[in-house]
């Protein structure tokens, strides 16, 4: 193949190009390093994270998404930069990616780098290159900011050693959930090489934590750890399957994130599903939540799901779902369960299951303060009890509570702050309208008045 | 009778309050602490002005840091950058209570109680400020090669904002420019940061400056980039607005122009 470099192409095309054909990609987290600035560059990195903008779409723009080059010579049904696609091509060169982030951060537009890429000649070419850009990017213009690089399936070990010691994340795209679905659509990638890739950063990651604690000042190897990321919906993987992939890349290869991204039509292909619906988003967003318990909240893949019932609610949150399976473990006292338990009631989070658990050395906790503590009431109030009592004379039962947590305005009387109790007074019946009758013989008599006038 | 401390609004004018009220030796629930000038004056009532005093103000700081840990410290200097009125009351309430616990280090643990849960939330809605306004502040760079940022935070939060890009930027010189407050946090290159005050002279008005040449190149590419990032099939206005406030929109370069007259000019 030969490759075009464009150098007439004006930035403001490249950039909206390459940004283009970015997008798609999910991860644009800048999180889990902290890094000062050593005085004598540009930039550093914040441990929490920092979002700059949001699109129109929510997604936060935390660093600056771009694609080395949208040349390729692969040929992956999905994807729109495929070689057998029309669509215009650019390519950035090392030093205009470099001003391009320089300039950024300086007005800070963006916390960092993301730089994925198409194809050009061969994965290990092609990683060749962006690794110039980068080494270029951090001991040239001394930039000690964020730098996220997707590595293409099939690159050298040896580029991936060194391009871990300059960047903050390297991450493979596992792009399919199961091998046959890489098989169908992304005929030139294969399982294996997505895996070893990972399971080398892995490997790298743990060593270098190990020298770090015998040597301060040991180059650190990709310390914001590694993500992946998968589509949804283009292939027929059930829910149940996609959970426990997610699940054995958490704990066998101790990913940081697994990203899942609801699959949206670019290109037109025979093995590519319609969707006339728009893309899955719900779908995806209940993977997220039960990501989410897997992460945090200590939960299995095989207790969300089973291959009986193979995919998620789509009425209901993975967690309430869980908790109206097990009505037999609540109701349970908020004064006296341990962590673990307050973390599976619906209407808890972390944050506020930490927040009780600190509160209640001060005192019992009644159902007004955990109001204030931030717990969800509304979701919360079927399964707790607080010193004994449950909030209202609710029952047990999963017929009534999936009845109630579905039309939460209509069942309970709640006024905004959750609490039920109100003053009556004579005059503000909410409910009271003059009745149908009443008020058309009331209109009826007026226009007669107003007649005879 | 009810006494009310009327305390500058500041650390320094409401530490200085919160130790005359432990000096008068009387019931804590018989003290207040208002900040500013009163509104609606109560019968039966004491008013006392409060001079703020360094001295006292230190001591106040000292006991705080020591017995609240430095969490606690930062709780209480960030529920005072608030704009809400009772925070000196709800902060001197707090410090009581915590002073009387058996750990006062965990006294921002006790969030049933109501004083201490004021001055969370205060905290709290700092802190997410602070936060937000790390990431939506947008530079200019001006033909001097001076970067500058206008802010409008509801919080006083540009001490807290200065630290991060002094070390995020050691080689530049820039301003932040809090337009609310008339307060400006200068770095000079390889230098210590400051806080300069209108009030203390110090002028500076964008408009006499024009922007570097570079500044408009850049401005569109980024906001070219913004709206181009975007996908279209996954549009969700209701929440973008939740994450990104309106009000913090009309300082930020990309919602400057539109994307579309963009378009237009360069394709």
């Amino acid at each position: 193949m030969q490759i075009r470099i464009s150098e007439e192409m004006p930035m403001m095309d490249k950039l909206s190009i390459l940004a283009d054909a970015a997008k798609y990609d999910v991860s644009c987290a800048s999180s889990g390093v902290e890094r000062k600035n050593n005085g004598n560059g540009i930039g550093n990195s914040a441990a929490c994270g920092i979002c700059h903008s949001f699109s129109a779409d929510g997604r936060c723009i935390s660093l600056l998404k771009i694609l080395f080059t949208n040349e390729c010579v692969y040929d992956c049904k999905y994807c729109a930069n495929r070689r057998t696609n029309d669509v215009p091509r650019a390519s950035f060169t090392p030093d205009e990616i470099c001003s391009l982030v320089i300039e950024f951060y300086r007005r800070n537009y963006i916390e960092g780098l993301f730089l994925s890429s198409g194809i050009i000649n061969s994965p290990d070419y092609t990683m060749e290159l962006i690794y110039q850009a980068i080494s270029k990017l951090r001991n040239q213009h001394l930039f000690q900011g964020y730098i996220h690089v997707k590595c293409i399936p099939g690159t050298h070990p040896d580029i991936i050693q060194k391009l871990g010691l300059i960047t903050d994340r390297i991450s493979v795209n596992l792009e399919l959930p199961t091998a046959q679905g890489l098989e169908t659509l992304a005929p030139n990638k294969h399982r294996k090489t997505i895996l070893a890739p990972m399971r080398q950063i892995q490997q790298g990651i743990e060593q270098s934590k190990n020298e770090l604690v015998t040597y301060r000042n040991a180059p650190a190897f990709v310390p914001g750890g590694q993500s992946t990321q998968m589509i949804i919906g283009a292939t027929p993987e059930n829910d149940y399957q996609i959970i426990n992939v997610a699940e054995n890349l958490y704990q066998k290869f101790k990913l940081k994130r697994v990203y899942y991204s609801a699959y949206i039509n670019t290109v037109e292909d025979s093995l590519l599903p319609a969707l006339p619906g728009g893309p899955p988003l719900l779908r995806e967003h209940r993977l997220y939540q039960a990501d989410w318990l897997l992460r945090f909240y200590g939960f299995q893949a095989a207790e969300l799901l089973s291959e009986e019932k193979p995919n998620f609610n789509i009425l209901l949150d993975p967690k309430a779902d869980w908790a109206l399976r097990h009505l037999e473990r609540f109701p349970i006292e908020i004064n006296r369960a341990d962590y673990d338990t307050i973390l599976r009631v619906p209407g808890i989070g972390t944050t506020s299951a930490k927040r009780i658990v600190r509160a209640r050395r001060n005192g019992a906790l009644r159902f007004e303060d955990l109001k204030k503590i931030g717990v969800v009431l509304k979701r919360a109030l079927y399964f707790i009890t607080c010193s004994g009592k449950m909030m209202y004379n609710t029952r047990i039962e999963e017929d009534y509570i999936t009845r109630n947590l579905l039309t939460v305005k209509e069942r309970l009387p709640f006024d905004r702050d959750g609490i039920t109790f109100k003053q009556l007074s004579l005059f503000d019946d909410m409910n009271f309208q003059p009745p149908e009758i009443m008020a058309r013989q009331l209109y009826d008599g007026q226009s007669v008045v107003l007649g005879q006038l | 009778m009810e006494l009310y401390l009327i305390c500058e609004d500041s650390l320094e004018g409401i530490f200085t309050g919160i130790y005359e009220a432990y000096l008068m030796k009387r019931p804590h629930e018989e003290i207040h602490i208002q900040v500013g000038e009163e509104e609606n004056l109560r019968l039966f009532a004491e008013y006392r002005h409060i001079v703020p005093d360094p001295g006292k103000a230190v001591k106040v700081a000292r006991t705080i840091g020591q017995k609240f840990g430095s969490d606690g410290y930062m709780s209480v200097c960030r529920a005072l950058a608030s704009p809400d009125s009772l925070k000196g009351e709800a902060i001197y309430k707090m410090i009581v209570k915590g002073l009387l616990m058996k750990n006062p280090a965990a006294i921002m643990d006790n969030l049933a109680n109501p004083d201490v849960l004021k001055v969370f939330e205060l905290a709290r809605f700092c802190g997410r400020e602070t936060h937000l306004l790390t990431g939506f502040i947008r530079f200019k760079e001006m033909d001097n090669g001076i970067l500058y940022s206008p802010i409008g935070p509801k919080n006083n939060i540009l001490t807290f904002l200065m630290p991060h890009f002094a070390d995020r930027l050691p080689l530049e010189n820039f301003v932040i420019h809090d337009e609310n407050r008339g307060l400006f946090g200068l770095h000079p290159k390889q230098k210590k940061w400051y806080v300069v005050t209108e009030a203390e002279g110090f002028k500076f008005n964008p408009a006499d400056q024009p922007c570097s040449e570079n500044e408009a190149i850049y401005s569109e590419l980024f906001t070219m980039f913004f709206h181009t990032i975007a996908i279209e099939g996954r549009k969700n206005p209701k929440l973008h607005r939740n994450i990104m406030p309106l009000r913090y929109r009309e300082y930020m370069t990309e919602y400057e122009r539109h994307s579309t007259q963009l378009k237009h000019d360069n394709f």
